[in-house]
Formats: structure tokens, C-alpha cells, sequence
């Protein structure tokens, strides 16, 4: 016997599974707070019954990593999410073979490379300074609205160029909001049934391809370079030599709207309340800002740099508040994992909300240090996935959230306005974010020297 | 100097590339993301800067050093 353990493992099941339904109306009440019961209850393994589909809930950086090591033949990032398919439009991302969606994948990443930051920084920074001129001396903050109107802003602007930005930011975030409404649960059960939902979310799609494809056929007719991603998706060609076909266009720009928009929103929406919170960071982060946006350097350089504080800080949010709580895989070859054997149509489920709240990695995992040290193991911090399909915008989420808090702090200081306990993840829709109401009151700072 | 690629993590984000030129080559891959070469596996200690700006910047922590 070389093996001592018992050939077939399984995992605990999780209590209070009603009959038909199973743990479907709890999950979808707050996911993140039902994975969290799931996992104090169970431990490593949980398995989750959604209605009839086995699904398996796995904590901790060894399940990640045995999770990101496997192929996409044997564990499929598409299959979970086909109800994007009519969000993002057919023959883009899931809507596409693996072959094509990784080419399409590797599109964005070049629109979000190491090279295109520098211009995306001073795009940035020149939102945020506009945004923020707007300020009294003492003003009440509504964070959630706020921090979204601002990336909004900053991420039209970036994503599609100056003339778009400002003729269209309003109305695409309207359609945005549409193609949004129609991620629920009934999409996850049947994205193509019929419903209010579903029609409103086709006719955002329509739109959205009309006025994309409008500014695509301008810009044909008058080519020149632009400092944006569009003009990536618009030079994209596949390995074959062949150009990602404008059509496809849309579809690019709203699938990179969706990975970017509201992760990075209720990022900055967190690291907000988190500073009102936690005013004792604030002065070390400060001082590190300053000195970086002394005089002559601007915001776009700044946010540039390293501000190891304010990192720290960011990841400390990311790891409290992760705004993907969940990251689903379908089985299509059995996967086994210490001794466990998941069949093909099993769900595996990872979630950083809970494996970031593991005591013996994150010791007294509640409360909020942004000096914690970095977990040795790369897999335990999963904010942005990881393995192939980690997220491609990390960097760029990054350089946003950083060019928005170098802004604010050297301008303003922050106190909540409503008790620090009363806010709290809430999950109204697949992306966690602060409940409301929350708000903050900014004061303007003291000017110093410069 | 020896640098250890962990190839199942690498999307080829090139940001080696970038950092060192003279030690990474990101190729592509048919069928797949593009993925990291080494032009030299044991790169000369005046490349040590750079190389360990590459380890560290890796979005997808794919390279180690060894010594």
C-alpha cells in the first residue's frame, strides 16, 4: 500500500439544503457570506448543491494552485460562464473556441501593456483632477456613486479616446447599467429566456455595437494613432495574420468594460471607507504621496511609481473585500485532488473572500492591518486569480486606484459620516461592494508648500 | 545567477521582456497566450539589476531566481 489514505475521499456537504432548490436561495442572498458558512462548516472541501449541479467549494492556496495548474481541457473557465455570451456578444471570449478566445485574451492584454500606461496615467490623472476640482473646501460624499462616476470616466476615456468620452460617457454608462441588470440568476439558470430583463439588455448590446462601430468607421476613414484601446482592438490581428474583424469591436470593448468597471469602483469605494476608517494609516501613506508629488512632479508620474504604503494598503482592501468573491471552473476530465475524485460536470468553486480569511495565513483575518506581511505562498492572495487566467488588467486597475487616492489624500481628509460598523460587504449584484447608505465627509487639507 | 521559469503561470505579459531584453524573449504560441524564453539561464552578475526587476514585476510571479 503506498498510499495510506482511503482511496475516495469526499467532501463534507453542507447543511441546510432544501429539497429542489438546495443552498440556491442562500447563495444568492450574499454568495460571499454563504461560502464563508460553507467553509467554517466544512473546512477545505465543501460541497454545495445549487439546485441539483454537484458544485465544490475549494478554500485555500493549495486548492488554487492545483486549480490554476490545470489545463482549460480539464477544467473550463468558459463552461460556468456562458450566460455572458449575450453580454459580451457571440464569437468573443466564452462565446469563442478556447484557441480563438485566448488569442482575444492576449488582444486585450497588449491594450493594457507595460508601455500603453504612461498615456494611460496622464489620461487618468487629468479625469481625477477635473473630477475632484469639483469639490467644495467641506463636502458629504456619497462613496459608492462617486468613485463610480469618476472610473467611469477614467476608463472611458482610456478605453475609447477623448471624442467618445466626451460625447458618450452618460449614455454608455446607462447601457452599461443595462447589460448589468441582466447578470442574474436567471441569466446563470437561462441568459437567452424571455423577460423585461432580457430584452432591455439586447437592445443595450444593439446600441452599444451601433455606437462603437460608429466611432470604429470614423476613425477607418481618417486613421492616425490614438493613446487608447481601441486603437489596439483596431491595429488586433489573430496569430494567422488575419484582423480581428471590426464587428468584433464592440464586443472587446464591452467585455474590457466589464472585467474593469465595477472591480475597480468598488475598490476604490472600499480603500475609501477604509482610510475614513482607519485615519492612523493615513499619515504614513500621506507622507510617502507628498514626497513623490513634490514640486514638478505630477500626478501621472506619481502614480506611476511605487508608493509601497498605498500598495500595501490597496492589497489589505483587496484581500478584506475582494470585489469577485467567487471563481467558478467546469470539470470536462476528472480532476482529482488529495484523493478526491470530481467528475466532468462537477462546478469547482474557489473564493477569495473566504480563503483570504484563513487565521493560520491572515492571523486575526477580520480586522483590517494593511502591515500584514504578504503571504509567502503565491497562491494564497487571490484577488485577481491566478495561474493562466489571472487577471490581465491588474496593473492598470492598479494605476487607477492609485492616481485616484494620490489625488484625494494630498488634497483632503476623510471622516465617515455614518458609523463604522454599519457598513458592510453587500452583494446586490455578482461584484461585492459597501453597503449603503455610506458616506464620507472630505475637508480640504491645509495647502502646504507647493 | 540561474533564473527558474515556471511556465504553467506565464500569460507572456512580456514585462521581462521589457525589464531585460538582453536575458527574456516572450515567443508566441499557437493556440495558447505567449510564453517566456530564456536567451540566457545563467546571465552574467552585471545583468542582476535588470533580471531582478524582471522576477519581481512578473504579474504572474513566473520567474524565481536561484543563488
Amino acid at each position: 500500500m503506498r498510499d495510506p489514505r482511503p482511496r475516495k475521499a469526499s467532501p463534507r456537504k453542507v447543511s441546510g439544503a432544501k429539497p429542489g432548490t438546495g443552498h440556491f436561495e442562500e447563495f444568492l442572498e450574499n454568495p460571499a457570506h454563504f461560502m464563508l458558512r460553507a467553509w467554517r462548516e466544512c473546512g477545505e472541501l465543501a460541497e454545495i448543491d445549487l439546485g441539483g449541479m454537484r458544485n465544490v467549494l475549494m478554500v485555500g492556496p493549495d486548492a488554487h494552485e492545483a486549480v490554476f495548474r490545470a489545463p482549460d481541457s480539464q477544467l473550463s473557465a468558459s463552461a460556468p460562464y456562458q450566460y455572458m455570451v449575450p453580454v459580451f456578444g457571440e464569437g468573443i471570449q466564452y462565446g469563442a473556441p478556447v484557441a480563438i478566445e485566448r488569442q482575444q485574451v492576449k488582444m486585450q492584454a497588449n491594450a493594457l501593456r507595460a508601455s500603453k500606461m504612461k498615456g494611460y496615467a496622464r489620461i487618468i490623472a487629468e479625469e481625477v483632477q477635473e473630477w475632484v476640482a469639483g469639490w467644495g473646501d467641506e463636502d458629504e460624499i456619497d462613496v459608492h456613486r462617486e468613485l463610480q462616476q469618476l472610473v467611469l470616466r477614467t476608463s472611458t476615456h482610456c478605453l475609447m479616446g477623448t471624442e467618445f468620452r466626451e460625447k458618450l460617457t452618460d449614455e454608455f454608462g446607462l447601457l452599461y447599467h443595462d447589460l448589468e441588470q441582466a447578470i442574474s440568476p436567471a441569466a446563470i439558470l437561462d441568459p437567452y429566456g424571455a423577460g423585461e430583463v432580457f430584452e432591455r439588455r439586447d437592445r443595450a448590446r444593439a446600441r452599444l455595437q451601433e455606437i462603437i462601430m460608429d466611432v470604429v468607421r470614423e476613425r477607418r476613414a481618417r486613421p492616425a494613432e490614438h493613446p487608447d484601446m481601441l486603437d489596439t482592438f483596431m491595429n488586433a490581428r489573430y496569430l494567422d495574420g488575419s484582423r480581428l474583424p471590426d464587428e468584433m469591436i464592440p464586443g472587446m470593448v464591452v467585455w474590457i468594460m466589464f472585467a474593469g468597471f465595477h472591480t475597480s469602483s468598488n475598490t476604490a469605494a472600499w480603500t475609501l471607507v477604509e482610510l475614513a476608517r482607519h485615519p492612523e494609516h493615513v499619515p504614513e501613506i500621506l507622507e510617502e504621496v507628498d514626497a513623490i508629488l513634490g514640486p514638478g512632479q505630477d500626478l501621472s508620474f506619481a502614480s506611476l511609481r511605487e508608493i509601497g504604503t498605498l500598495e500595501r494598503f490597496v492589497f489589505e482592501v483587496l484581500r478584506l473585500h475582494p470585489p469577485l468573491v467567487t471563481l467558478m471552473r467546469e470539470v470536462l476530465e476528472d480532476f482529482e485532488y488529495q484523493g478526491n475524485l470530481f467528475e466532468k460536470g462537477t462546478t469547482l468553486i474557489l473564493s477569495p473572500y473566504v480563503s483570504h480569511r484563513i487565521p493560520e495565513i491572515f492571523p486575526d483575518p477580520e480586522a483590517f492591518d494593511p502591515h500584514r506581511p504578504a503571504p509567502e505562498n503565491v497562491f494564497a492572495l487571490i484577488p485577481f486569480g491566478g495561474g493562466t487566467r489571472k487577471c490581465v488588467g491588474n496593473a492598470f486597475a492598479l494605476l487607477q486606484v492609485k492616481s485616484i487616492f494620490c489625488a484625494l489624500l494630498s488634497r483632503f481628509t476623510f471622516d465617515l459620516v455614518e458609523p463604522a460598523a454599519s457598513i458592510r460587504d453587500f452583494m446586490p449584484s455578482l461584484i461585492l461592494r459597501p453597503s449603503e447608505p455610506c458616506h464620507v465627509r472630505a475637508r480640504r487639507r491645509e495647502r502646504s508648500s507647493s | 545567477m540561474r533564473i527558474r521559469v515556471d511556465l504553467q503561470l506565464c500569460q507572456g505579459h512580456g514585462v521581462c521582456q521589457e525589464e531585460a531584453p538582453e536575458v527574456f524573449r516572450v515567443v508566441e504560441v499557437p493556440g495558447a497566450y505567449d510564453r517566456v524564453e530564456l536567451i540566457l539561464e545563467s546571465p552574467d552578475e552585471g545583468l542582476r539589476e535588470k533580471v531582478v526587476a524582471a522576477v519581481r514585476f512578473c504579474p504572474n510571479r513566473v520567474l524565481s531566481l536561484e543563488e
